[in-house]
């Protein structure tokens, strides 16, 4: 075995950290933006993902229509014509547009890749979550203007500029949000050998919780008051509920909206540092 | 020399998942006794700037782990190590900049984007200036005959295209030292030969460390001038690969081309390796008895039209020492 005596290459003299802040930033828009190109370039899935949409629209607006709207009217406030079937748009909007990451992060810890990302200087995380955000910019973009020209093809009353700004910020918050929970199911991948079971629970909790179908306010009154609250709500009922609004009164729920999306976004968001930590703390310690 | 990796002592177990114990009663059951598996024992590796170093080894022998403790993303169990006087496992990303890493099995290129886009979003991920990216893509380019890839997604280029497009990636930001896991896997022996020249030629042109792990005992030849031997999560040899070939060959292998259709010679440490019509190979163990001695008793039977000495295949060297048929040196 060699022993030959060597001069020790000294410590650096600048430990040159992780990427600054402001290359980490320009790193992130850059896979944003490959996220953006990468759902650009396959044009014919996203047509079909707009074609599902409007399905989905039409069977779901059928589905109110004969169990009667008017029926619940009291218990949504005034609710305008179409807008059951405007709540349900908004909430399928949101949810056809969050990109599966729990895949991609389950294939990255499943098959190893994780180790090539952790060779890199940015955090592999943040990489995945900023091209899906750039895939589903492009999904909202697509859907949402979907939306809209489906729109005028319905007897609904037109919708003032200010709902649709507001729509647009509650929408895109919920979509992060909505994000956020696929990358909590996929981190759990650093424990589980599929997060299939996690995922199923995510969605049921939506479809329960977030008023996927319906709005919360029909719910039972103990079970709408905690669900209102819920990062569920955040997700989907808060920006589906500007459509049950009567036209003018949109500034009344935005804050309370807003509120809740900004404090669930925050504390998913630790949730999902929290939970890379504790996954990457497991992988550099026992390999995967 | 300075050197660039100099690790001490590395130690590294994993909890190894078990069957949980029957009839041993509820406790076992639910707390089963942690078995470990130890992948490294007490390995110390000291590599200066500028060498090219092999590290192979069976399956299972730690050579993975100890790549991927070099490399920060493995924690070991004890020891100690800096690479590029820095601490892998703590300095990861830190490190990251200051190292290249090529997995053979493992893309790192945007399967759905063309090359050019991957290379691209490199610049990003390193923070390269602009200009220098530029400069260095283009001489890589270059050397790597890949502009007429460039346009295409990596995920239609041919497994040797591919390897060279994942070689100049793990270059674009002038890494001091370049890792190497099983860079010529699955490729066909063109590919194999025009990567192998790839990677020492720009390690040579450009000071650069290399560390390679590979099965291919062509790679560790044509690649390399030295090679670590890790079996059993320990280091057997660490010599350069001539130092090692006469070590532990010890044998040769003499081809004599004869007028008479069979040659027939009786020396002590003499044995007969195949024949055919003109032309026997024989190999010789050179500490029973001398070359020369062999080649003087063949040219005594007259006749011999040709002679080739070699040393047996790189491949049956490796082969042997794993199968410790030669006394550890380490």
């Amino acid at each position: 075995m060699r022993s030959m005596p060597v001069p020790m290459l000294p410590l650096l003299e600048t430990r040159p950290g992780p990427l600054p802040a402001q290359a980490t930033a320009r790193a992130a828009w850059a896979m944003l933006r490959i996220g953006a190109a990468a759902a650009l370039a396959g044009p014919t899935v996203l047509l079909g993902r707009a074609l599902f949409f409007l399905l989905v629209m039409l069977v779901l607006s059928s589905f109110w229509g004969l169990v009667g709207a008017e029926r619940v009217s009291g218990l949504v406030g005034e609710l305008p014509p179409h807008g059951l079937m405007c709540y349900v748009g908004v909430t399928e909007w949101i949810t056809l547009s969050v990109p599966a990451v729990h895949l991609r992060l389950e294939d990255d810890l499943r098959r190893g890749g994780i180790e090539a990302q952790l060779l890199r200087p940015v955090s592999p995380l943040l990489m995945r979550l900023a091209e899906a955000a750039g895939g589903m910019g492009v999904r909202l973009a697509v859907l949402g203007a979907t939306g809209a020209v489906a729109l005028q093809f319905t007897q609904a009353p037109a919708w003032s500029l200010g709902t649709w700004a507001a729509l647009g910020v509650l929408g895109l918050l919920g979509a992060m949000l909505g994000l956020l929970f696929h990358a909590l199911v996929g981190l759990s991948s650093f424990w589980l050998r599929s997060n299939l079971p996690a995922y199923l629970m995510m969605q049921k909790a939506c479809f329960l919780f977030g008023g996927l179908l319906a709005p919360i306010t029909l719910y039972p009154a103990w079970l709408a008051g905690p669900a209102l609250w819920s990062p569920f709500a955040a997700h989907l009922y808060w920006p589906a509920s500007l459509t049950l609004l009567p036209q003018g009164s949109v500034a009344g729920v935005l804050g309370p909206a807003l509120l809740a999306q900004g404090i669930w976004v925050v504390l998913l968001g630790a949730a999902v540092a929290g939970l890379w930590r504790a996954g990457l703390r497991r992988v550099l310690r026992e390999g995967t | 020399m300075p050197l660039v990796i100099d690790a001490q002592d590395l130690h590294k177990h994993y909890p190894l998942p078990l069957p949980r114990p029957r009839g041993q009663g509820l406790a076992a059951w639910l707390f089963p006794k942690p078995h470990r598996l130890e992948a490294v024992k007490g390995l110390s590796l000291r590599i200066e700037a500028g060498e090219r170093v092999a590290v192979i080894g069976p399956n299972g022998a730690g050579k993975s782990t100890t790549l991927k403790m070099l490399t920060g993303i493995l924690e070991p169990s004890s020891g100690t190590a800096l690479v590029h006087g820095l601490v892998p496992w703590h300095d990861r990303r830190a490190l990251a900049r200051r190292i290249g890493v090529v997995f053979g099995q493992r893309s790192q290129l945007w399967s759905e984007l063309p090359v050019r886009d991957s290379f691209a979003l490199w610049r990003q991920l390193y923070d390269i200036d602009a200009a220098e990216f530029s400069a260095r893509l283009g001489r890589l380019v270059e050397r790597f005959a890949l502009a007429p890839v460039l346009q295409q997604p990596a995920g239609r280029l041919s497994l040797g295209q591919r390897m060279r497009c994942e070689l100049v990636a793990s270059l674009l930001h002038g890494p001091a030292t370049l890792f190497l896991d099983e860079p010529t896997i699955g490729l066909d022996i063109t590919a194999k030969a025009t990567l192998r020249d790839l990677i020492k030629a720009h390690a040579r042109d450009e000071g650069q460390t290399v560390v390679l792990t590979s099965h291919d005992t062509r790679d560790v030849e044509l690649v390399c001038e030295r090679v670590v031997v890790i079996n059993h999560g320990r280091i057997v040899i660490d010599q350069p690969v001539e130092q090692l070939r006469r070590q532990y060959i010890g044998r040769k292998l003499v081809t004599l081309q004869s007028v008479q259709p069979t040659l027939s010679l009786a020396l002590p440490g003499l044995k007969m390796r195949s024949t055919e019509p003109h032309r026997s190979v024989f190999e010789v163990d050179t500490r029973q008895v001398p070359v020369e001695q062999v080649i003087a008793e063949a040219l005594k039977q007259g006749g011999i039209e040709d002679v080739t000495i070699e040393d047996p295949p790189m491949e049956e060297v490796i082969h042997e020492i794993y199968a410790g048929t030669h006394a550890a040196v380490a």
